[in-house]
């Protein structure tokens, strides 16, 4: 019961700490995407490159939306390897992202991030979803 | 009685696990971030692969005597040469000028590599002639010796006008090594180790200033005499000579060379470690926490036996 108990606010914890990274790149950035063009580009190439991060980026919020759900509704919060996953995606997913913002790293890094510290505990989540809601099994 | 810890030595505790479990993929994925990032932390903060480096060195450096002077003593076009090729002479005829010249190299900390070179050149001119211009082309031999070894031949060249006649030229200053690409870290480099002016041909053209210079800066491999202040002094007593005195310096280079493969391998070894030591003290809490706590389901065994009720 102690591990659970800890490991919960820690879920809460690092899974807020991305959300509010990913909200605050929605304002800065123009930095990144700047990093990812030529010295000369026209509006045309910014706005598509633009476009393409805040599409990334709404993504993101879509899926934080999923695994949040899941956490509160009870479905995976006494999980404890998808706490275990979900931890260590999001702690590593705020790290990069602030590097990110301060380092000023090119937009199509996104992606990775995205890939492997949104998408994977996001789609556990989903799996986890259909096994308790689809085929009735006791959340854990 | 008081108890006191008269001993203690750590248990290890083994925590086994089938081949498919969740603590098995948790094994590996600790694994891989352990070892790979410690990597990628290494090499995108820049230098782990070591490209460049110098070292220091006094080159030994030693005057050829051969020299090569020409001077223009009108504003017409009318000039005076000499050097030290027969040949070049020869060509000259009346235009042949023969200076006094007494040169002397110095050692002045006794390391047994010279230090400076004190050259006295005195050029008679008659009353009519005034002197303008000075041209003046120095060669040296030049060894490197430390990393890798360097023989090669290589000029000072002194160049100075004034639209006032002058009596005489101070230069002092420093013979600078210029290298466009770095020196390897070994081997024999001997490249460069032919006369820069061929004193053999009999050709007017393998005395001219514009072809010497221009061959001599395709070379990697160079020096210049960078003298920054060159003193021309005004005011010649009739029949007096014009006097050039030089003052050219060996200072010590700053040698930049391309660092072999065990200089590479061991800085990026030093850096790669530093960094891992970090995560490996970081995951190994982890690992602590998640097997300890029995997070991924794991059997534990214990080193002791357990006590039967």
């Amino acid at each position: 019961m102690s591990v659970i108990s800890s490991l919960v606010p820690a879920r809460f914890l690092t899974l807020t700490a991305h959300l509010v990274i990913v909200i605050t790149i929605f304002w800065s950035r123009e930095n990144n995407v700047k990093a990812c063009l030529p010295l000369q580009f026209t509006e045309e190439e910014y706005n598509k490159e633009d476009i393409k991060l805040v599409i990334a980026l709404s993504v993101t919020l879509g899926l934080f939306f999923i695994e949040l759900a899941g956490f509160f509704s009870g479905v995976s919060m006494f999980n404890s390897s998808q706490g275990l996953l979900s931890l260590a995606a999001h702690c590593s997913a705020s790290i990069c992202l602030s590097f990110y913002v301060f380092q000023k790293w090119e937009c199509w890094t996104y992606w990775f991030i995205f890939a492997f510290c949104s998408v994977l505990p996001a789609l556990v989540e989903l799996v986890l979803f259909i096994a308790v809601f689809g085929l009735k099994k006791k959340p854990l | 009685m008081a108890f006191f810890e008269v001993y203690s030595h750590p248990a290890l505790i083994r925590y086994k696990t089938s081949v498919c479990t969740k603590a098995t993929l948790f094994a590996i994925a600790v694994l891989c971030l352990t070892y790979i990032p410690p990597l990628l932390v290494a090499y995108r903060s820049q230098g782990f692969w070591l490209k460049r480096s110098t070292y220091e060195e006094q080159p030994v450096i030693r005057f050829q005597y051969q020299m090569l002077l020409v001077t223009a003593t009108s504003s017409r076009g009318d000039y005076v040469a000499w050097s030290t090729y027969p040949h070049l002479n020869n060509l000259l005829g009346s235009n042949l000028r023969i200076p006094m010249v007494s040169a002397r190299e110095e050692d002045q900390n006794q390391d047994g590599k010279l230090d400076l070179l004190n050259l006295q050149l005195e050029l008679p001119v008659s009353s009519e002639e005034q002197v303008y211009s000075i041209q003046l082309l120095l060669t040296f031999s030049y060894q490197l010796f430390r990393m890798s070894t360097v023989v090669m031949q290589t000029l000072a060249f002194v160049q100075h006008s004034s639209p006032v006649p002058g009596s005489q030229l101070f230069v002092s200053g420093d013979l600078c090594l210029e290298q466009r690409v770095p020196l390897p870290h070994r081997g024999l480099h001997t490249t460069y180790n032919v006369s820069v002016i061929d004193g053999n041909s009999p050709f007017a053209s393998s005395y001219d200033l514009v072809n010497i210079i221009g061959e001599y800066q395709k070379r990697n491999l160079t020096t210049v005499f960078s003298c920054p202040s060159p003193v021309w002094t005004v005011g010649r007593a009739a029949e007096a000579p014009f006097k050039i005195s030089a003052v050219v310096r060996y200072p010590v280079e700053v040698i930049s060379y391309r660092p072999g493969f065990w200089e590479m391998i061991k800085l990026a070894w030093i850096q790669y470690v530093s960094v891992l030591l970090i995560f490996l003290w970081v995951f190994r809490r982890i690992q602590d926490f998640v097997y300890q706590n029995q997070v991924l389901p794991t059997v534990p065994v214990l080193p002791f036996k357990q006590h039967t009720a």
